[in-house]
């Protein structure tokens, strides 16, 4: 009985999700995999793979991307509208469709909240984009493959497994595979939400999420925005959001559009209407202005929190740390492609 | 009698309209027989038994053989040795090597097949047959020689499978407008025309087609766990292990044949890494990956994997890494017996030990999970048990009180142990002694914890060695 009204706790929104991750988890993978069999595969590789097509090679030219996006078309054409539907809607893809991602979560909200890890405090956003650089430019110029730590693979070779195949079966209890087991379980099934995977590690998230960060700076588009004016700072969203998203910043709930997932969790949770999945307001002036009262019809729809930008003073000489690591990591990774590149022209 | 040759004439020519039909209809096909071997060799049930005892049909199925490469060719351009009838048997043998009836137009000399005769007698199948083919030794050559023949892959009546050969036919139909924009000369057509077009046709022009014929004999792991190979230097015969007897099979699961499987003609068949088109090379020049003309030798490798259309970055001395992906992984193959996934040298990599610690804390979280499951029902605290604290602090912004809390605790304690020793001097005294004595103890912990932090950081990030699936 616990269990049946836990159940029928679930908001609505969040019950349709995860009946879609189910029904998508069952299209994608096996035993039906039906999904990928149109193109004549049985598991997320090959043709579908939609995270080698944009490895950087030392030396390489246009033509050998070419001959790379070639190999995985049906790949590229999905990450091709999973990047446009981010645009326009945010990233529905990771939250509602990801069998991978989305398996892990359904797995970790079935288990208890205490015995779990919580990597949502932990700076995402450098580690992912820290981990995104390494896993474009120097992972394949040491040979490891792209495929080492793939949760692709893993999930559905070890659902293979489970049905007694014996490719999941090598895959899952070769080296490689015990090791990705273990980060599906510490970064999925242990970790609270479940999301930690796609927060540090899926390559796809982290170029969904420049996408997301570029569409939420747009009027027009559906993004999680706030309205800071109803914001009580009750921090339930925060609590509620799965990937780390939400901050509260001086009690005012601050979305991180990089890995926000648009999951509408935190919409079913907040009390006061104060977040929304929308596009924003469409009087930025005041509609009206009655006896020096400024009239605002529509609630003011933030996406990115305007005072949060940190004003330049070079004399109080203050520099934000993780604003250094995000310079870092993206000097080393242009440097790194423009040396590379030269050396293998010399 | 007007009547009777009236009729007569009709009949006859009826029957001269007829045949002159049939001749136009039947002019395409291009049969070719000017010494009547078929007359004899055409009729079914035409056998005998050998001195082995062997049943031995030497019916030629005209249709098989018309649709062959050679279908136009005469018997005796190739069956040299026979010039009159009857003959003996071993006349029939032939040599492939020997020149043709073919001219090459662009040089007018005789064609001839040496080139690539004498690349294959060097290659790693160089053993096998070259001359002295016939009908005779073929079954004894399937059964007894390990190294293919040229007809065993070149085999003639295989080349274009029946029911490609209506598509042969529109297309031959065709030659004179399509190649005879460039190609003038009905000539060069007839000859050359079938050539072309066969391999266009023929199953052979895919790659997928292509490796069939390499999987033929190399699938067969009965007949591959046979094989001995000699070694080049001490001339030694050992036994091959299972990398070469399940080749194919690892072949399977990397990516290059699962793209070839998907119609997608970006993969990489067996011949275009082990055989790959060089200039004046005619695909027939596979070596052993020890041998160091070898295309899959380890100093030739970024060569063969930066062939045209492929991976053209290989060449850079920089891919290094990319170059020695190893692609015939044993790892991935199917489990014969139980015991072997626990064998530790399958297993044995940086990944494994990165995975012991790994696993560790997995074992830790799923134990507390499931004891959880019993006593903690009731409790009131149910944050994450690692980085909960740090989570209330950072995102939700929460102060926390327990620290200030413990502290004073601490205190009371290094005060109630040191406070009987100590009893005449003043209570402040102890009171600073005592942290200075507890600090250290507090202290070292975590000093402990980021050394051992750091070793598995290293551990789990240097893994470049084995750890390469593929796909």
């Amino acid at each position: 009985m616990r269990i049946l009204n836990n159940i029928k706790a679930i908001p609505f929104v969040q019950k349709y999700r995860y009946a879609v991750i189910l029904i998508s988890s069952l299209s994608f993978l096996g035993p039906l995999a039906f999904l990928p069999q149109l193109v004549g595969n049985d598991d997320l590789c090959g043709v579908l793979c939609m995270r080698r097509f944009y490895l950087y090679f030392p030396g390489m030219t246009f033509e050998d991307f070419f001959t790379h996006i070639n190999v995985a078309f049906i790949g590229v054409i999905a990450f091709a509208l999973i990047l446009l539907t981010t645009f326009f809607y945010g990233r529905l893809w990771c939250s509602f469709l990801c069998p991978v991602g989305g398996l892990a979560e359904l797995g970790s909200r079935m288990l208890n909240d205490r015995w779990k890890i919580e990597f949502r405090s932990l700076p995402q956003v450098q580690i992912r984009y820290g981990y995104f650089a390494v896993y474009l430019v120097l992972m394949p110029l040491l040979g490891i493959s792209a495929c080492t730590l793939c949760n692709f693979i893993t999930i559905p070779r070890l659902i293979e497994a489970l049905q007694g195949e014996y490719r999941g079966m090598v895959y899952i209890i070769s080296s490689v595979g015990l090791v990705n087991l273990g980060l599906l379980f510490i970064l999925g099934f242990f970790a609270s939400k479940g999301r930690a995977y796609c927060q540090f590690l899926c390559p796809i998230g982290a170029a969904d999420g420049l996408v997301n960060r570029l569409g939420a700076k747009f009027n027009f588009t559906h993004h999680i925005r706030v309205e800071k004016e109803r914001c009580t700072g009750c921090n339930v969203c925060a609590r509620a959001c799965m990937c780390g998203a939400i901050k509260m910043v001086d009690r005012v709930a601050v979305v991180d559009q990089l890995s926000c997932m648009s999951c509408h969790d935190c919409v079913d949770v907040c009390d006061w209407n104060a977040i929304e999945w929308t596009p924003a307001s469409r009087h930025k002036e005041p509609k009206r202005i009655k006896k020096h009262v400024q009239i605002f019809p529509d609630p003011n729809w933030q996406s990115i929190n305007v005072h949060d930008k940190p004003k330049i003073n070079i004399a109080s000489k203050k520099i934000s740390r993780l604003r250094l690591i995000n310079g870092l990591i993206f000097s080393f990774f242009i440097s790194f492609i423009a040396v590379t590149s030269v050396m293998a022209m010399v | 009698m007007r009547l009777f040759i009236q009729a007569q004439s009709i009949i006859l020519q009826a029957i001269i309209v007829y045949f002159l039909i049939a001749g136009t209809l039947y002019a395409n096909e291009r049969h070719s027989d000017p010494d009547g071997c078929l007359s004899c060799h055409a009729l079914k049930g035409l056998q005998f038994i050998d001195k082995e005892g062997l049943l031995r049909v030497s019916t030629i199925d005209e249709s098989h053989y018309y649709s062959s490469l050679h279908g136009s060719v005469p018997c005796k351009d190739c069956h040299r040795k026979i010039t009159h009838y009857p003959h003996e048997v071993e006349n029939g043998y032939v040599d492939c090597a020997e020149s043709c009836h073919v001219n090459e137009p662009s040089s007018g000399e005789a064609y001839t097949h040496k080139p690539i005769v004498e690349e294959f007698e060097k290659s790693a199948h160089g053993q096998g047959l070259i001359k002295d083919f016939a009908g005779g030794n073929r079954l004894k050559e399937e059964l007894e020689e390990v190294n293919p023949s040229c007809r065993r892959c070149h085999a003639n009546t295989a080349y274009i499978a029946e029911d490609q050969m209506e598509q042969f036919k529109t297309a031959f139909m065709h030659t004179e407008t399509e190649c005879g924009t460039c190609h003038q000369g009905d000539v060069w057509r007839d000859q050359f025309g079938g050539h072309i077009l066969r391999r266009l046709v023929g199953s052979r022009w895919k790659k997928e087609g292509n490796n069939k014929m390499c999987v033929d004999c190399h699938a067969d792991s009965e007949r591959m766990t046979k094989v001995e190979l000699e070694d080049p230097e001490t001339k030694e015969k050992h036994k091959v292990d299972s990398r070469w007897i399940n080749s194919t099979e690892s072949y399977d699961r990397t990516l290059h044949s699962r793209i070839l499987k998907t119609k997608i003609e970006a993969g990489a068949s067996c011949m275009d890494c082990h055989a790959p088109t060089e200039q004046g090379k005619f695909r027939h020049n596979i070596y052993r990956d020890e041998d160091k003309r070898s295309a899959t030798h380890l100093d030739n490798l970024a060569e063969t994997c930066a062939q045209s259309g492929c991976h053209e970055f290989a060449r850079a001395p920089l891919n290094a890494g990319f170059v020695e992906t190893d692609l015939h992984d044993v790892d991935q193959l199917e489990i014969k017996s139980w015991l072997s996934l626990i064998d530790s040298e399958r297993l044995e990599s940086n990944w494994q030990r990165a995975f012991y610690i790994v696993g560790i804390v997995v074992i830790v979280f799923m134990f507390g999970a499931f004891i959880w499951l019993f006593t903690g029902i009731k409790a009131k605290k149910q944050s994450p048990i690692l980085g909960g604290e740090s989570f209330e602090k950072i995102m939700i912004g929460r102060k926390i009180r327990k620290k200030p809390k413990k502290k004073p605790v601490v205190k009371k304690k290094a005060a109630s142990v040191v406070k009987p020793e100590v009893k005449v001097p003043p209570a402040i005294k102890p009171e600073v002694k005592a942290p200075s004595v507890v600090k250290p103890e507090v202290e070292a912990p975590p000093i402990v914890k980021s050394e051992v932090n750091d070793n598995s950081i290293e551990k789990a990030e240097s893994n470049s060695d084995k750890g390469k699936p593929s796909i």
